[in-house]
């Protein structure tokens, strides 16, 4: 259970950004310990996270990633990317296929538009494996800081 | 057009309250356990410095962390075989499967170390709609979230897809 992100980026400018700029990629490695941790933290007693046996039954491959662990990697990977002081307004995500532990995820993202007026920047962002399928497209919207 | 897999009655529940209204503290360590577990340590969630001088009243909880802290304790004894509890509130449709679909977020205003949150569900909407692999159902369940001012802090709709 770790994360691979470039820290050493400056959170984004809003005089320079434009719509087409991509975010520096982050990247996740679950593990069972930590799909342990948030069926704990997020009070989700879903036995498809925790036991194999039952999770192969439904028809998953293993136990699989929950789906909200995936949708709070993705506010994580645009907060990391926005600053401290900026907001996150909103994020969308559809759930086309669950991560397994083991896995390498992946999160890119793209700005899709940037209003220098109120700070306001959209973005289409993703989460794949790192071998390419799609697991949640996503799209946030964030305000950075005007000043 | 398919049949329709909405019977009469689940239709006229549209705009209906589910669950809630209920209301539960912002507890720092649940929000930091939160955070933990999903391995996103920035400073605002731990560190009330870092969150005064980022703008926040005190420690943030992370964004989507509301809609677990408003979880109610349940006995074992109302888990299903699949390990979820029992719904209260059954939704009724002519179909085989749900799955989740996907969720939509906004965030009004933060969630802070602290604030008091009520949270209601709404069944928002059920639609039928005609996909690839035939007719299929959208059903909407629109929790709103509102801090100790009256502020609603954030609304979240979960998809669920249904055939």
């Amino acid at each position: 259970m770790s994360t691979d992100t470039d820290t050493s980026a400056a959170a984004p400018n809003l005089q320079t950004l434009e719509a087409g700029q991509e975010l520096p990629t982050m990247h996740k490695f679950p593990d069972e310990a930590q799909l342990f941790l948030y069926s704990a933290a997020s009070h989700n007693p879903h036995r498809i996270h925790y036991d194999r046996e039952y999770a192969r039954f439904e028809g998953h491959d293993d136990i699989i990633v929950h789906g909200p662990l995936q949708g709070a990697w993705l506010t994580q990977f645009v907060t990391d990317w926005a600053g401290p002081a900026a907001r996150l307004l909103g994020v969308t995500w559809q759930n086309r296929a669950s991560g397994l532990p083991g896995e390498e995820l992946v999160f890119s993202g793209t700005v899709t538009s940037v209003d220098s007026e109120t700070g306001i920047v959209e973005l289409e962002i993703a989460e794949h494996t790192s071998d390419g399928r799609l697991l949640m497209p996503a799209t946030a919207r964030v305000r950075l800081p005007t000043a | 057009m398919s049949e329709s897999l909405i019977p009469a009655e689940t239709l006229e529940r549209v705009g209906e309250v589910l669950s809630g209204p209920v209301t539960t503290v912002i507890d720092r360590r649940e929000a930091q356990r939160y955070a933990y577990a999903v391995g996103d340590e920035n400073p605002v969630y731990f560190d009330e410095v870092a969150a005064q001088e980022a703008g926040y009243r005190t420690l943030v909880a992370p964004p989507t962390y509301v809609t677990h802290a408003v979880v109610q304790p349940r006995t074992a004894s109302d888990l299903r075989t699949d390990g979820l509890y029992r719904e209260g509130t059954r939704i009724r449709l002519l179909v085989d499967r749900v799955m989740f679909g996907g969720e939509e977020w906004d965030f009004l205003e933060p969630v802070c170390v602290g604030d008091e949150i009520t949270a209601t569900v709404r069944l928002a909407a059920v639609d039928q709609k005609e996909g690839r692999k035939g007719p299929f159902v959208r059903q909407v369940r629109e929790t709103t979230f509102v801090n100790q001012f009256g502020d609603e802090v954030a609304r979240s709709r979960m998809i669920g897809i249904a055939r």
